[in-house]
């Protein structure tokens, strides 16, 4: 009943979006722009990068409402496709200035001072939630989660990151996700 | 195919955090439409994946939704069902249009009258041929008439000149007598051909049932000289007289008559 009245919802919101509602848009904004932001910010690691990409995301995705297929998926999940999308070939382009030995490398430590950032900064209530589930998860799998998810890697790439046979880092990822769906049941 | 196999594979949660080729992508979106098993799984690791990405929300400043509005176009607030699109379009096809519209009507309206006033021309041109085609064609026809009355009238003058040449013509005036004041005829006659013509000067009109008669008189009796109309010109008589001591006219009915009716007889003159 729930999931189905929010679906109704969600194709009248879509159909006031393809309308060009400003109304509309207050709702997507503050619904959606936490996520997205925090995604981006994630990837990107700078504010004010991570808010200019944010706007070029939100344009993007209020230019292209009418390529969105409500028959492929969710629109919070083809927004944060676009967001994480742009965000990734945001730092690919950075990346691809200095040598990619090198940028990997400051990928990897620049994760662990988002994760300082996150840990320390932002008192979010959000983040009470990240503690408890993320916590949880086994610290070798959170990292393969994050390389990939929001450092935009590859199999091979994180397989060479973290020094893994290619076969480890497919059924790692897959016990991750395992993982992840079990402690969101519950 | 083996689908737990392939659920097992790690290729469903590789494609839920995006860590997939495009290649693979469509693989895992085509199995998904077809395998409601393989949909199943996807969506709760698709959610799963959804729900860790939330967990780093993070609320972004203020003035960020503000600069973002400013970037993008909205439809006008009044919940109205005009579109502006659909209204734009028109009025740019009505810009452009109306221009190659009504050029294309005025050179055609144009071409339109001038044929219209080449064909009322043209028109115009025939009626006054025709006009003039059709009085040429009527005054050659009356030219033409009277040349034959002309060459009649000739003949007759010509056949009464030569009556009249011939030696012992006569020429005899009839007056009118008190039944006729005005009346005065001439009567042309030549008795070794036997001849007669009269040339009417001034006879009463008759009505259309009667006719002037003309009478040599032979030894006091009345012989037939043939009968002729009040006209000016000079008419030959279809009888031969050879002897008279006088003619006289009468009126006769048309055609004339055996004996005279003295009663009608109008003029009579002696042969001298």
């Amino acid at each position: 009943m729930k999931r189905q009245s929010s679906l109704v919802s969600e194709s009248v919101l879509i159909e006031k979006l393809v309308q060009r509602d400003q109304k509309a848009f207050h709702w997507l904004y503050d619904q959606y722009s936490p996520a997205l932001y925090g995604v981006v910010l994630r990837i990107v690691r700078d504010e004010e990068h991570a808010q200019d990409l944010v706007q070029d995301i939100f344009v993007k995705i209020w230019k292209n409402l009418d390529a969105y297929d409500s028959s492929k998926g969710r629109l919070f999940t083809w927004m944060l496709n676009v967001a994480r999308n742009t965000a990734i070939d945001a730092i690919r382009s950075q990346k691809s200035q200095p040598s990619a030995a090198n940028a990997i490398r400051t990928d990897e430590d620049n994760v662990h001072v988002v994760d300082r950032q996150h840990n320390t900064q932002q008192p979010n209530p959000e983040h009470i939630g990240i503690q408890e589930v993320v916590g949880q998860l086994r610290p070798d799998r959170r990292q393969l989660i994050d390389l990939v998810y929001f450092g935009g890697y590859t199999h091979e790439e994180a397989a060479d990151e973290l020094n893994l046979p290619l076969g480890t880092v497919k059924t790692r990822i897959r016990a991750a996700l395992q993982e992840l769906k079990q402690l969101f049941k519950s | 195919m083996n689908l737990e196999e392939y659920i097992a594979s790690g290729i469903l949660d590789s494609y839920a955090i995006g860590a997939v080729s495009d290649q693979e992508v469509r693989e895992v979106n085509c199995l998904s439409s077809i395998y409601p098993e393989i949909r199943k799984e996807l969506d709760e690791l698709m959610l799963s994946t959804e729900n860790y990405a939330l967990l780093h929300s993070i609320e972004p400043p203020a003035g960020l939704k503000d600069r973002i509005m400013r970037q993008l176009t909205f439809e006008d607030a009044d919940e109205t069902i005009v579109r502006p699109l659909p209204i734009d379009r028109d009025l740019s096809a009505e810009a452009t249009r109306p221009y190659t519209y009504k050029t294309s009507w005025m050179v055609a309206a144009a071409a339109a009258l001038a044929v219209l006033f080449f064909s009322y021309f043209l028109i115009t041109q025939l009626q006054t041929n025709q006009k003039t085609m059709a009085s040429l064609r009527e005054s050659n026809d009356s030219m033409q008439l009277q040349l034959k009355q002309l060459r009649t009238s000739q003949g007759q003058t010509d056949q009464i000149l030569a009556m009249l040449r011939q030696p012992g013509a006569r020429t005899l005036e009839l007056r009118g007598n008190e039944k006729a004041p005005q009346g005065d005829m001439l009567v042309f006659w030549n008795p070794s051909t036997q001849q007669v013509a009269v040339e009417v000067k001034s006879l009463p009109a008759l009505p259309a049932d009667k006719q002037y008669q003309l009478w040599s008189l032979v030894d006091g009796k009345p012989v037939d000289a043939g009968v002729f109309d009040a006209g000016t010109a000079v008419q030959k008589m279809n009888r031969s007289i050879g002897k008279a001591d006088a003619f006289a006219v009468t009126i006769e009915k048309r055609g004339g008559s055996p004996t005279p009716s003295m009663a009608t007889l109008l003029a009579m003159s002696p042969v001298a």
